[in-house]
């Protein structure tokens, strides 16, 4: 037994203040504590196996038997308060710790992120893939065809004859008497129908070329062609095709207008007009005050092509349009110089 | 075709607007493209398609407007006296092949002046300019009934003959725009007694023009058959408001009723005295019968249209009509040329019965689908991957300069020279077919720099054209990309060269399209960098490049900008599809865990990467799965000359988990064989 220690039960209220003491010295101490490392040396100090409790719970045996238990709970109950304490100091310290070091690892959220920006699409990509989207939707297939083409593809299987005024359309680029850039995607049209037999729809996108060159004319531009032939085909399945078509594309509910024209390869002939998607048909520069743009040239297929390519005229009828990319690109997207599809500056491709 | 209303309101009294009008024309397929404003008369232009040169002059207009309102036309009347007596002029038509009609008639003792004012006004407004007199009439009857007439001064024919034939070798002739004309031997031409004197259809000879002098006129009213005529006016490049029309077609009837008319007026405005008709019409005009059946019509257009507004169309349009059982036949008038089959016939009807009121329905179709073509969705891929790539897609016109080849250092027999030439180009720099994309794009990129871009990646998709003996050339898809990266202070480095960044995105599209044997050669292309480039080959044949822009080139495209170092790529995109697999197939996935293995060597400089790759791979056994080369370096610790190549190997087996022990001699060998055949060591050994 320890030489100071008083006579058990006269000393109970000193071992209780004693108690008390490290307790309110722990607490003092650990709020001091500003490190992990603090804290491990309070931690050692009180709960070490040279500790200051654990040298109190030797000392179990100096006291008297009657006091022992209330000793020992007593000591216990701080030693657990003790490692509850520091414990959670622990984590206290832990947290602030962490936070220090994420703040030290900031990153200025104001730079600009790294990333590999996309290309584009050119527009008259863009809008030819919607187009022929809508029409595959629709039932239609996609036909080829080349772009040196034949006179006999180009002109003669379709009812232009050689000095015929019809040719005077379209300017034409030559490579020879026979073989020119094709003026029209039409010529597609006959070269399936030598290949296949009815029914047929299929539409054939491609590039077209006129010797032609000002603000509203580019010697080569792009044109999507299409066919429909079966036994009972009619101009009002025709009107029905190209409205649903021209509301799709232009998302919109747009008047759509059929007005009597003439093409030597459809009769009766139509163009397609819709109602000017800037102004809404009250007129601006765009329709040329008209209300209207013409955006198709359609019509029946002249039994006259059909006979060339070998059907029988009077078993199967048939329709067929073309329109040009460019036009309902330039429609779509509100731009104004035709120059810009072919001039490729990146500023202007890059908002496609 | 320009139309005063005020003119219109003298053969159609019409209680309509110019505004309506032009509705009315237009939605029966006589667009009004414009219209003007004349000394309080409204002007219309009026597109007149090429199958309608009945509409090319007033009364046209009038008589498709008067059946449209279902109103009385007032046809024009003629007075002629014929004081003149029997006709002076001796007619004959010796080509009849290509004159079917050649009538005329002489007015004696006219006197030319200016035309009083309201032939000039009428005239002016339809954007013609007054002469004198008597030629003004014979413009003003083009104009009023759409048939050319031509007046000689009939005293300055030879012989008073006229002869109505093809020209004969070396004829020649001074037109009334005083051009000496040579003409080829198909031209038709009017004669008289020892020379020609106009040709036919197209202009008139400056020898016997109608002066002031003249004193008496023979006036020429035919037909000419138009492709004839069409040829002449176009190999002789001249085109006239006759010719205009004689190539479409006119009135092989009516033709003398604007001779009749043109021959009183100028007698009455000029004082003459009007002779007999002299017409020589060998095989008059015979209309043919059309059969027209109901309900072939109502077919074609989705119409219910009853038999009686049939006919009704055609009678108001001015065909003869007669009803048969299931059927009508019409008879077209002499200035509906156009009208020859049954579906001109549908068409007539459709236009007056109107697009607008015509069903809209929906086609009844087997249900198939439409189906995209592969190499459209091909097509679609590579581009998109592309895209993903950071490139925009560029669309250039497919021609080119032919010297850019020289440009290029393209060998003479190089294919690229096989070019296909336009016989009509706009300019030199568009007057070749492109056999490549590389010029388009270096044109694309120059454009590009000028403008201050100096972050450049481009690709295009297109044909290509090489001439190939046959009638047409062959066409095959080329892509080409261009990239050019300013070495601007950038935040976020990227540290592969360039030429990897390009050819990291043909990568990506290989692998998106899972194509196998592509490889790469050194570059033949005399136009790219020695060291930084390659050729491409698909499945052993060479289908294109990928490199740098040789400096020389560079230089000459003055760019201004310091060392610019411009990767290019273009390959043949029809060989690289014909690669891509036909059906996708799943591969199971690994059940057994992977070792790796690491080899790092050290290699003569020269070594190419790949080829050590390929010793790896082509090591004959099951157990290796992928390798890979994770590192390429030069530098420090390095002997010069050499380099440290690192690669990464993984062994697997399919149907068990493999052990260190088993890899182990199998990597062995493979260390061996690498430092055998490439002559290397290993690092750190």
């Amino acid at each position: 037994m320890h030489p100071d220690c008083p006579p058990t039960f006269k000393l109970t209220g000193k071992i209780m203040l004693d108690i008390q003491e490290i307790k309110n010295r722990f607490i003092h101490e650990l709020a001091a504590a500003g490190s992990l490392y603090d804290l491990q040396q309070i931690r050692i100090k009180y709960l070490g196996k040279k500790g200051i409790l654990t040298a109190k719970l030797k000392s179990l045996s100096t006291v008297s038997e009657s006091e022992r238990p209330a000793f020992g709970r007593l000591v216990n109950e701080v030693k657990v308060f003790i490692e509850n304490e520091t414990d959670a100091r622990e984590r206290f310290l832990k947290r602030i710790e962490l936070d220090k070091k994420l703040a030290s690892e900031a990153l200025d959220i104001t730079l600009p992120g790294k990333y590999t920006a996309a290309g584009s699409v050119h527009p008259i990509n863009r809008v030819l893939k919607e187009i022929i989207d809508i029409f595959v939707s629709m039932g239609f297939d996609i036909e080829v065809g080349p772009e040196v083409e034949q006179d006999y593809y180009n002109f003669e299987a379709l009812n232009i004859p050689k000095d015929h005024p019809a040719r005077d359309m379209q300017d034409t680029f030559y490579i020879n008497d026979d073989v020119l850039l094709r003026t029209h995607t039409s010529p597609v049209q006959v070269r399936v129908m030598e290949k296949k037999k009815p029914p047929l729809s299929f539409i054939a996108p491609g590039k077209v070329y006129r010797c032609d060159a000002d603000v509203s004319h580019t010697p080569m531009f792009h044109q999507v062609e299409g066919l429909m032939v079966d036994t009972d085909i009619s101009f009002s399945d025709l009107k029905g095709i190209l409205e649903v078509f021209v509301r799709r594309i232009f998302d919109k509910d747009v008047p759509v207008r059929f007005r009597p024209s003439y093409f030597p390869f459809t009769e009766p002939s139509a163009e397609v007009d819709i109602g000017c998607i800037l102004c809404g048909g009250t007129g601006c520069r765009v329709c040329k005050g008209s209300g209207w743009i013409e955006v198709l040239g359609a019509g029946m297929v002249n039994p006259r092509v059909f006979e060339m390519a070998g059907y029988d005229p009077d078993a199967y009828t048939g329709f067929a349009f073309g329109m040009g990319v460019e036009r309902i690109t330039m429609l779509k997207y509100s731009i104004d110089d035709l120059r810009m599809f072919f001039e490729n500056d990146i500023r202007f491709l890059r908002q496609f | 075709m320009r139309i005063p209303i005020e003119w219109l309101r003298e053969f159609l009294d019409f209680d309509l607007s110019a505004g309506e009008v032009s509705m009315k024309l237009t939605m029966v397929g006589l667009e009004v493209e414009a219209s003007e404003e004349i000394d309080g008369d409204t002007v219309l232009e009026v597109n007149v398609t090429p199958n309608r040169p009945d509409c090319l002059s007033i009364i046209g207009i009038a008589r498709e407007l008067a059946a449209l309102l279902d109103l009385p036309l007032k046809m024009p009347e003629s007075d002629i006296g014929e004081e003149g007596g029997p006709c002076e002029v001796n007619v004959g038509i010796i080509d009849d092949d290509l004159c079917q009609r050649y009538a005329g008639r002489a007015i004696i003792g006219v006197k030319t002046a200016d035309s009083p004012d309201w032939i000039k006004k009428r005239i002016e407004k339809c954007g013609m300019r007054p002469i004198n007199n008597i030629v003004d009439i014979t413009n003003y009857m083009l104009l009023e009934m759409g048939h050319p007439l031509h007046a000689f001064d009939m005293d300055t024919l030879n012989a008073r003959a006229i002869r109505v034939a093809r020209a004969s070798a070396g004829s020649k002739i001074k037109t009334l725009d005083g051009v000496d004309r040579d003409l080829s031997e198909n031209a038709l031409l009017i004669w008289d007694s020892a020379r020609p004197v106009a040709i036919a259809g197209v202009m008139g000879g400056a020898d016997t023009e109608v002066s002031g002098k003249t004193k008496n006129v023979f006036l020429e009213s035919a037909y000419f058959y138009p492709s004839s005529i069409r040829r002449t006016s176009r190999t002789l490049g001249l085109k006239t408001e006759a010719s205009y029309r004689f190539e479409r077609g006119t009135d092989i009837e009516g033709l003398v009723k604007a001779l009749d008319r043109a021959a009183g007026l100028i007698a009455r405005i000029t004082g003459g005295t009007v002779s007999k008709r002299v017409d020589a019409y060998p095989r008059p005009y015979d209309s043919k019968k059309i059969k027209a059946r109901y309900q072939k019509i109502n077919r074609t257009l989705g119409t219910a249209l009853s038999e009686d507004e049939m006919t009704g169309i055609m009678k108001r349009l001015g065909f003869g009509v007669e009803k048969a059982a299931d059927c009508f036949f019409a008879t077209a008038p002499s200035f509906r040329t156009d009208v020859k089959n049954e579906i001109d016939i549908v068409e007539e009807i459709a236009r007056f019965h109107g697009y607008d009121r015509i069903p809209v329905t929906v086609p009844r179709v087997p249900v198939s689908g439409g189906r995209k073509s592969k190499h459209y969705s091909y097509m679609s891929l590579i581009k998109e991957s592309l895209r993903r790539s950071g490139f925009s897609e560029v669309v250039n016109y497919s021609f080119m300069n032919y010297s850019m080849l020289d440009l290029l250092n393209i060998s003479q027999d190089d294919p690229r020279r096989k070019t296909v030439v336009l016989r009509n180009p706009l300019n030199v720099e568009e007057s070749h077919l492109r056999t490549t994309i590389t010029p388009s794009l270096i044109r694309n990129l120059v454009h590009n720099v000028s403008m201050g871009i100096r972050d450049v990646r481009l690709f295009e998709t297109a044909r290509v054209f090489t001439a190939s003996g046959e009638p047409l050339p062959h066409e095959v898809h080329h892509l080409g990309a261009i990239y050019l990266r300013d070495k601007s202070p950038v935040l976020w480095k990227e540290d592969a060269p360039d030429l990897y960044t390009v050819k990291g995105a043909l990568e990506a599209v290989i692998k998106e399209l899972k194509i196998e044997d592509v490889r790469f050669q050194p570059s033949s292309e005399m136009f790219l960098h020695k060291g930084k480039s390659s050729d491409i080959y698909l499945s052993g044949k060479k289908a294109g490049y990928i490199g740098v822009l040789h400096p020389d080139i560079t230089e000459a495209l003055s760019l201004k900008l310091s060392k610019p170092e411009v990767v290019m790529l273009e390959t043949d995109l029809d060989m690289l599809m014909s690669l891509i697999p036909d059906a996708m197939v799943y591969t199971p996935i690994p059940r057994y865990p992977y070792i790796e293995r690491d080899i790092a060597m050290i290699v003569d400089e020269s070594l190419r990467a790949g080829d050590v790759i390929d010793l790896i791979r082509n090591y004959k056994s099951d157990l290796i799965e992928e390798a890979v080369i994770f590192d390429s370096y030069k530098g420090k610790n390095i002997p010069d000359g050499m380099k440290s190549l690192a690669f990464n190997i993984r062994y697997r087996a399919k149907d068990r988990t493999l052990t260190d022990l088993e890899i182990e001699s199998v990597h062995r060998d493979i260390v061996e064989t690498l430092v055998k055949r490439t002559g290397g060591a290993l690092r750190g050994a």
